[in-house]
């Protein structure tokens, strides 16, 4: 009699021990879509499920894909039905057969994912092993598995081929080898699989003020700063914060680069917006890139226009909705785009042009930043966003397409005391909360 | 007069999808598919169609199942036509020659309709490449990572379903559905949405509204029937 093969849930649970605090796990249908369930929730994993539930955070499959392609997604676990040598997997059931495999999104979290791991029973019901020097079927994901759980063993996949790492209860490498039907090193630490508990919590993201949450902008950052023209929806206090931190050689992102303080809607006497005036004014900015960047009085030219006409920044002119859809691209990996916007125009000079289907569209580039400083309404401590009204702008686009979103909130509130369905930023984008202090107005 | 895209059956909302017409069906799962307007279709005769959906050959699927099993469709494009070898009548139908297969990864047949959607006419990722699903495509180099040319999946209508709707189209969802139906709303020259609730104009707070009317242009009120996947 051979020992007993691992049932399902202990497969779970040993997968359940390659996350760590605070990841971002996507997973698979089948034998992945119990992990989440042997997890403690103390871990603070977001688990993305293929549809698009964020746990419990309702996505719809554009924002899902996003989150995997956007780079966001730190562990996946795929459902594989055949892994090779290399690492590489399809998502086929284990026999083999002709025609259109379905890969449903395993796809995407081969190519998207910072970890690639594969479950799948070690060999099929006759036998046959599910681990193979050639897949019997094209791959859905290349050389990506970094580990492969099975009902008998963990074994490890790197450049130099598959290696032995664990074994179930009872089972020796030589039995497990017997089964596997590609070349296998045996570790020389094998050791039995631990279904132990990953444990940890994720460091906390709320930072006790701005000048703390800003403090690596570095010199030469690309910066998104959220906004629209007017004070609504623009982080006062990060501004400020970044102002008084003093990196230079900043290029911003934004709608406008700076008119808050010219246009002065509902700016009370005697005092002046803060907008991203103060950064240009403190010599900070070497370019913007921007739909707005100019005062819409002649009379009354942001610091921006009189900065530009003494040649001491540079300017990228963007439309407003091309700006977003740069952006959206950005956070969802998607390098450029065709847009229709601008071709024929001024905007498209310099640009490719092409025709699709009797349309003329123009080439354009996804945007991504060191950091974005945003603003909301809300944060829990996941980093959950809400926002109120239009101050939602350009924040909700922005979040997904820096490498750290720095958000300033009226309100921090504890995970799981906003509604998810009026979440509209998901906590993966967001590494940073700031509670704007009570005193503080957008105004100087 | 206040104009109202509320329309009495299901039957009537369906009543202009032609034979050949290209349909998105959103859902993955009972309480998201729009199962009332895909029985009105079964009922309405209609045939040749080219069906974009999730899941097709399931057993929650009762609708593009049973247009399956009507032999209405010409053609499925989905992740998962059917389940390897488990697949039913679709895979049968597939293998007699009868129906066509598509097969796109779930992402990216989320981001073709939200660039059709959107009015985009192709985007450069790179998530397919090396895949079969890179064959003979378009490709290059964008800064310096080599990307494939996904081009925008229009169609002629979306059958969705959501929570909730009021008069003028907005519409809220509730957990999963949100998935594919939000995504297909925009990408269809007409969408036609089932909900649970129709609202006056204004009954849903704004904040919660995800798909914004100007996307709907049918809401047909089929509150469920009991049994919920």
């Amino acid at each position: 009699m051979p020992p007993a093969k691992l049932d399902p849930q202990a497969m779970a649970r040993r997968a359940a021990g390659f996350i760590a605090p605070g990841d971002v796990v996507a997973v698979d249908s089948g034998l992945p879509s119990l992990v989440p369930g042997v997890t403690p929730p103390d871990l603070g994993a977001w688990f993305l499920r293929n549809n698009g539930m964020l746990n419990d955070l309702p996505l719809s499959l554009a924002d899902a894909a996003a989150v995997t392609r956007g780079g966001y997604v730190d562990l996946a676990v795929v459902n594989a039905g055949q892994v090779d040598a290399a690492g590489s997997f399809s998502s086929l059931i284990s026999t083999v057969h002709s025609g259109p495999n379905p890969p449903g999104n395993a796809v995407d979290l081969a190519a998207g994912s910072g970890r690639v791991i594969a479950m799948l029973p070690h060999a099929d019901d006759q036998g046959r092993p599910n681990i193979v020097a050639t897949l019997s079927s094209p791959a859905d994901g290349l050389r990506c598995v970094s580990a492969i759980i099975t009902d008998i063993a963990v074994i490890e996949v790197d450049s130099g081929g598959l290696t032995l790492a664990e074994v179930a209860p009872g089972w020796s490498g030589n039995d497990v080898r017997a089964l596997t039907g590609a070349d296998i090193s045996i570790s020389p630490a094998l050791r039995e699989m631990d279904f132990s508990p990953p444990t940890g919590v994720p460091p906390s993201k709320v930072y006790p003020d701005g000048p703390s949450a800003i403090a690596d902008v570095p010199d030469g950052a690309t910066v998104f700063i959220d906004g629209f023209g007017g004070p609504g929806g623009m982080a006062h206090y990060l501004l400020i914060s970044l102002r008084d931190q003093g990196s230079r050689d900043l290029t911003i992102v934004s709608n406008t680069a700076g008119i808050a303080r010219v246009v002065s809607f509902g700016t009370p006497p005697g005092r002046t917006a803060i907008d991203h005036s103060v950064l240009i004014e403190n010599g900070q900015v070497a370019k913007a890139i921007a739909s707005f960047p100019v005062s819409p009085s002649v009379s009354r030219p942001s610091e921006f226009e009189l900065a530009y006409r003494r040649g001491e920044v540079d300017l990228e002119l963007v439309p407003q909705g091309t700006l977003a859809e740069r952006l959206r691209a950005g956070g969802a990996g998607i390098h450029a785009f065709y847009t229709p916007t601008g071709a024929g125009t001024l905007i498209a000079e310099g640009k490719e042009s092409r025709n699709i289907d009797g349309r003329d569209y123009i080439l354009e580039y996804g945007l991504r930043a060191d950091f974005a400083i945003i603003r909301a309404h809300k944060a829990d401590t996941n980093g959950n966003l809400v926002y109120r009204g239009t101050s939602r702008n350009f924040n909700a686009v922005m979040a997904p397409a820096a490498r750290v979103t720095v958000v300033e909130v009226d309100e921090i509130v504890e995970a799981g005391q906003l509604d998810p369905e009026e979440i509209v930023t998901p906590g993966v984008f967001v590494q940073r909360i700031v509670k704007r202090p009570d005193a503080f107005t957008g105004y100087e | 007069m206040t104009f109202s895209k509320l329309y009495d059956t299901p039957a009537t909302a369906v009543a202009d999808i032609h034979d050949g017409a290209t349909l998105l069906i959103g859902g993955a799962t009972r309480n998201s598919e729009p199962t009332a307007l895909l029985v009105a279709l079964l009922a309405s005769g209609v045939r040749d169609l080219t069906c974009v959906c999730d899941f097709a050959d399931w057993d929650g699927s009762e609708g593009v199942l049973q247009l399956a099993h009507a032999e209405r469709i010409a053609s499925i494009i989905s992740p998962f036509p059917f389940a390897g070898e488990s697949g039913g009548v679709i895979r049968k139908q597939w293998q007699a020659g009868a129906l066509a297969v598509e097969v796109i990864p779930q992402g990216t047949l989320a981001e073709r309709l939200r660039a059709a959607g959107a009015g985009i006419g192709g985007v450069f990722t790179p998530v397919v490449l090396g895949t079969r699903f890179a064959d003979g495509r378009e490709t290059r180099t964008v800064n310096g990572v080599e990307c494939v040319l996904e081009s925008p999946l229009r169609a002629d209508f979306a059958l969705i379903r959501a929570d909730r709707a009021d008069a003028l189209g907005n519409l809220a969802y509730q957990g999963a559905q949100r998935g594919w139906n939000a995504v297909m709303a925009p990408a269809a020259r007409i969408t036609i949405a089932e909900v649970d609730v129709v609202g006056e104009p204004g009954a849903i707070d704004p904040e919660l509204v995800i798909t914004p009317g100007i996307y709907v242009n049918r809401v047909v009120h089929a509150p469920p029937t009991g049994e919920q996947g």
